[in-house]
């Protein structure tokens, strides 16, 4: 768990083939600031900027932190129009993310979140 | 409902509608809180798991029986073996591990659940519902996987079979094991004359072709358009399917087809000009030409998953750890049918998930309002009654046509330069011709050019190859003289000629 209480430790897991846009590794543990620009920019950090607006790390957020930050290839494949592409689903703490306010869900230290591709065909 | 500018004013914005209804607590039990949402209603894990087995259960057995033992069903019992068809993608992996735990013996649906199985099966132990595949022996003989890769037709595309190998054999290796036949085809078999020998009758000779897989993309290169070869590749993997599903007896195969996928293979069939057999696409029997020549027992092809969507088959690969080897999805580019329905039908269900199943059951409500002119030769489906005569009175069907030559027309832009296209025909029977033969969509996907998206023709040969059971129903069909060698042609009648015609059939006025 993080020591630091500015930033938090999630656990991130891509299923059903989503994993090959993130360098093919299926689980990655990573680390972001809890409060975080207002824009999402994840280039600066609340420190660094001149007047931030800031908010509390969201699940929004986090979508931006990965396509920044790990994503590989194809960012329409992942994200449109700020959120995650239809067709991929996020699970929070094993829980469907519409149950707890999809974008909006302000995470925690410790969460798990999965996203699952279903446009790997049926 | 607000008028104001939502650009400017945020409050014109309406609120946004929660995915659920109500509470966060599941519909089921009650109890517990939910873990996933499922068409606004909300269910725990405990909860889901019977769910879809309900679901899966509740779409196939009522056809398992030959005829429907009405609904008190005493018990399961087949007339033939069953062939589950697995292409790698989600919704079939899905299938194949619900078929495994319902009815051959994996750990059971109740296992995965945080609930305890109860120590007494309800109903009893000799319950149907109660009854596994191994001791109820619902279909005769050991149930086959098949594949069918399709990386023959698509140069670059990646060999999948060894790992769906192993999805199918994982099931060897729990407890209690079950081992499926796994069998594993390739697109390029359905022109191969030492498959179709395993499947079928040579009635015919077929004509002389380097290797199958240069006849698949002579075949393939062939085609007008994009969406087309989607299409026809759609159309080699079902029949391959069907005839080994023939070739070893089986009464039953089953697809993975998704709720989700229904509604996009629906929607697209309709664009393409399929919507005569938009029945089939959800439920259908069908009945080929065995060896001996005469027509097989009945198949059922059935869809299991057509109840489920595809987020539930997700959430069920990932609660389950089910390995995805994932599919070879040519959808004919960003631009083709099948790609755009897809995404719409996507979007479609994130934000009005009750909208897809209302697709799909609008179309189970659809009849023909015409009969059947027999079957398809290409993809055996019901063709149309008078679909040749309704094109050529609708479409310009030739720029070569002696009065369209003298309107003085010239040919469209984009077809300006293009020569014929090569005739679809199977050597050595000229006479034979192949379009009566065919349905709607067939006869589109053949034919049908668009001013985008187009093929580039690769192939310099006029005789382009088609799949070996075309050439065998082709062989076995009268020409165009009836059995009496009498010969019927339309033309258009005049009144006098037409009231003499039936002038012993009318009334006098008086």
């Amino acid at each position: 768990m993080s020591t630091d209480s500015n930033t938090m430790f999630l656990k991130i897991e891509f299923g059903g083939g989503l994993e090959l846009l993130f360098s093919n590794q299926r689980s990655h543990r990573i680390t972001i600031p809890s409060t975080v620009p207002a824009d999402n920019n994840t280039s600066v950090t609340t420190k660094d900027a001149a007047s931030p607006a800031t908010r509390p790390a969201d699940v929004t957020y986090l979508l931006h932190h990965l396509r920044d930050h790990l994503l590989k290839e194809r960012e329409e494949l992942f994200m449109e129009n700020g959120t995650v592409r239809p067709g991929i689903l996020v699970l929070i703490n094993d829980t469907d993310w519409e149950l707890e306010g999809e974008g909006e869900y302000l995470l925690k230290d410790g969460d798990e979140i999965v996203l699952i591709s279903t446009l790997h065909g049926g | 409902m607000s008028c104001e500018n939502p650009s400017v004013d945020k409050d014109a914005l309406m609120a946004r509608r929660p995915k659920f209804d109500k509470t966060k607590q599941c519909v089921k039990c009650k109890e517990r809180t939910g873990n996933v949402v499922i068409r606004h209603a909300v269910y725990c894990k405990s909860c889901f798991f019977p769910l879809i087995s309900t679901r899966f259960r509740k779409s196939l057995e009522p056809s398992v029986n030959p005829t429907p033992d009405g609904p008190r069903r005493k018990a399961l019992k087949a007339s033939g073996s069953l062939l589950v068809g697995l292409s790698g993608g989600l919704g079939s992996t899905v299938m194949l591990d619900l078929v495994a735990k319902t009815y051959f013996g994996a750990p059971s649906v109740a296992d995965l659940g945080e609930e305890a199985p109860p120590s007494k099966p309800k109903g009893g132990k000799e319950h149907p519902r109660n009854m596994t595949g191994k001791d109820s022996e619902i279909w005769r003989g050991v149930p086959a996987v098949c594949y069918v890769e399709v990386c023959g037709a698509f140069p670059g595309a990646e060999d999948r079979t060894e790992r769906v190998r192993q999805v199918v054999e994982s099931y060897a290796t729990t407890s209690p094991p079950f081992a499926f036949d796994f069998i594993p085809l390739r697109l390029e078999d359905a022109f191969d004359l030492e498959w179709w020998k395993g499947v079928g009758e040579l009635l015919f000779t077929p004509p002389p072709s380097s290797t199958p897989i240069l006849a698949l993309q002579a075949y393939l290169s062939s085609l007008p358009t994009q969406t087309a070869i989607h299409s026809a590749t759609q159309t080699l993997v079902r029949l391959l399917l069907l005839y080994t599903a023939a070739s070893r007896r089986a009464s039953h195969v089953l697809l993975g087809t998704s709720l989700t996928s229904l509604s996009v293979n629906l929607i697209s069939g309709i664009a393409q000009g399929a919507g005569f057999s938009v029945a089939e696409e959800a439920m259908e029997e069908w009945r080929g030409e065995g060896k001996s020549g005469e027509l097989t027992p009945p198949i059922r092809i059935v869809r299991p998953l057509r109840d489920v969507g595809m987020k539930e088959c997700a959430i069920w690969a990932w609660w389950c750890g089910l390995r995805i080897v994932g599919r070879e999805r040519y959808l004919g580019g960003t631009q083709g049918i099948g790609s755009l329905t897809r995404n719409f039908i996507t979007g479609l269900e994130r934000d009005y998930p009750a909208t897809v199943s209302t697709i799909a059951r609008t179309c189970a409500k659809l009849t023909p309002k015409e009969g059947s002119d027999g079957v398809c030769l290409l993809c055996q489906r019901p063709a149309q009654h008078g679909v040749q005569e309704w094109k050529s009175r609708t479409s310009i069907r030739s720029y070569n046509h002696a009065s369209f030559s003298s309107s003085g027309h010239e040919r469209p832009p984009h077809l300006a330069n293009a020569t014929d296209r090569p005739q679809h025909r199977t050597e050595p029977s000229p006479s034979s011709h192949l379009t009566p033969h065919l349905c709607y969509a067939c006869h589109t996907t053949l034919t049908s050019r668009s001013s985008r998206g187009n093929v580039k023709q690769t192939s310099d040969s006029k005789v382009v190859p088609l799949p070996l059971w075309v050439g065998a129903s082709l062989s076995l069909v009268p020409t165009s003289e009836d059995s009496s060698g009498e010969v019927w042609a339309t033309r258009r009648m005049g009144d006098g000629e037409m009231k003499a015609a039936i002038g012993d059939l009318l009334l006098n006025d008086s």
